[in-house]
């Protein structure tokens, strides 16, 4: 279930179709997801989830698979 | 001496991730283009953060022609419209235009047009980036060099400043930062990362840059991803303009600075103006905060009695704008003077105070967005009534019919590039207008807002 709100709200922060949020979506490699983006993303993660994302996790969260791992550090089951 | 021409020595002038320059290898790497001509031509460059696009930009002055700075990531189209309506004779980027062929890192025209440019003529720059129109402002090499040196002087840019590139080279801030650090033969740090990235600070600290610079979303972002608690020892001064930072971020910057004794400059300015005309000294920007500080040095600022408007004075004041090819052929038109369409008043230091707008624009992402025009575009392409306002937070787009919603959403994301946290369609059940028929803004923007 979890999965699937952090698949919504990629694809709604980065303004593209769900189906193109797979494992490896990458920051930085489509235009779509740019600074901009990432930063919408952020606060989105923060408000759905309930967590004050530290410096590295921002930096750190650079794909789909990734975002779910560091989510996972904020006990949010996948 | 002016900025462009490089005096060769053994000292880093760029540094990239991958690389480190002398200057003596990056005049190298400016002779590599050849724009060898006659007569005054024009380049365009399709610029991204990179050594090549410097090194183009700079061989492209020293040989005296006009240069075209674009971002590479416009849109094809409005790409094409401008190459159509300007008809560069060099372009340098990756994007392959009709009517060129490749001359080793250079495009050049086929069929050379002989439109002739006017010796003062140095830079075509775009108010509104990748947003933008076909209007450029032009600056003349006086007027670059003259903020080049204004801006080493009052942020006091030594030969031991290493400055993170951190905004594009086609927008005026960022190539302030590359013309300014030139001129105190200081080092460049070349980068299209964003502070979001992790890359961005792994080169921060290894390279130990000493400046950053950012508009107010940068300052947004560095302040989400907890800046204020990095240990960066080596930055010593943050530099802000491209719009105004809200008061609360302001205060919480400066106060950072002071405890860290590092120095926060917030600054005012327009493309128009090369850019920078008015900064805070950083030692004041606590008390000052809320303000665009004082002019710079050789510039003056005043106000119109009548209008209320800021009138600034320098020799760094464009030469007028262009919106066709013919327009490069033009002189000077405006006499140092420009007419900055901000309102303003200022205090008992003669420190100023932006109080308002007299034309329609907001600034996004420290880009300048045109209400009228994105009205008149989004109402080509919708075949709808369409009525703009907004702050400079946000675009907002009212309609009267709920069913083109979806069809201006695509229209702002495609022409615009606009993240949808940035604009917001909304659907009134009429649009607001006076007896005269003309559309009211005032009430539309209480209205959206």
């Amino acid at each position: 279930m979890n999965e699937q709100k952090l698949r919504t709200i990629f694809a709604e922060s980065l303004g593209i179709e769900e189906s193109r949020v797979t494992e490896d979506l990458t920051y930085n490699s489509i235009p779509e997801w740019d600074s901009i983006a990432h930063m919408a993303l952020i606060s989105e993660i923060d408000d759905q989830f309930d967590t004050m994302l530290d410096t590295e996790d921002v930096l750190e969260m650079s794909t789909f698979a990734k975002a779910k791992e560091i989510l996972a550090k904020y006990d949010v089951q996948f | 001496m002016s900025f462009h021409n490089i005096v060769v020595s053994e000292k880093i002038a760029v540094i990239t991730e991958e690389k480190q320059y002398t200057y003596k290898e990056l005049n190298e790497m400016v002779q590599q283009f050849k724009f060898s001509s006659d007569d005054k031509k024009l380049v365009l460059l399709l610029c991204k953060n990179k050594i090549e696009m410097l090194s183009a930009y700079l061989s492209a002055l020293n040989n005296h022609h006009a240069v075209m700075l674009i971002s590479a990531d416009t849109n094809a189209e409005l790409l094409i419209s401008i190459v159509n309506e300007y008809k560069p004779y060099w372009i340098v980027g990756t994007y392959s235009f009709d009517g060129y062929r490749q001359v080793g890192l250079i495009q050049e025209r086929v069929s050379s047009s002989n439109t002739p440019i006017h010796k003062d003529l140095a830079i075509l720059l775009s108010t509104s980036g990748t947003t933008g129109s076909q209007k450029f402002v032009r600056l003349s090499y006086e007027n670059i060099q003259s903020n080049a040196e204004a801006i080493v002087e009052y942020l006091n840019i030594d030969e031991n400043e290493r400055a993170i590139m951190n905004l594009p080279m086609s927008y005026s801030y960022g190539l302030s930062i590359i013309n300014s650090h030139l001129q105190a033969k200081a080092s460049i740090l070349l980068t299209d990362e964003s502070v979001m990235s992790k890359i961005f600070w792994q080169f921060v600290q290894e390279q130990q840059a000493t400046s950053i610079a950012g508009v107010p979303f940068t300052y947004q972002m560095l302040q989400r991803i907890g800046f204020l608690k990095m240990d960066l020892p080596h930055l010593k001064t943050l530099t802000q303009a491209g719009g105004r930072l809200n008061e609360k971020l302001v205060k919480i910057f400066a106060q950072y600075a002071k405890e860290q004794n590092k120095r926060f400059f917030v600054m005012y300015g327009q493309t128009e103006a090369s850019p920078r005309m008015s900064y805070i000294p950083s030692e004041r920007v606590v008390e000052k905060a809320g303000s665009i500080g004082i002019a710079i040095p050789g510039g003056d600022l005043s106000i119109d009695a009548e209008t209320g408007e800021l009138i600034y004075k320098g020799s760094n004041v464009m030469m007028g704008y262009a919106s066709c090819l013919a327009d490069l052929e033009k002189g000077d038109e405006m006499n140092g003077i420009l007419h900055t369409g901000d309102t303003a008043t200022s205090d008992q230091d003669d420190y100023f105070i932006i109080t308002g707008r007299m034309k329609r624009f907001i600034k996004l992402f420290g880009l300048r967005i045109n209400l009228d025009e994105v009205e008149k575009k989004l109402e080509s392409e919708v075949h709808t009534l369409i009525a703009c306002t907004g702050n400079d937070d946000k675009l907002m787009i009212a309609i009267d019919k709920e069913q083109y919603i979806t069809k201006v959403q695509d229209v702002v994301e495609q022409y615009y590039k606009l993240h949808r946290t940035a604009y917001k369609v909304i659907v009134l059940d009429a649009i607001p207008r006076f007896a005269s028929g003309k559309i009211d803004y005032v009430t539309l923007k209480e209205r959206c807002i």
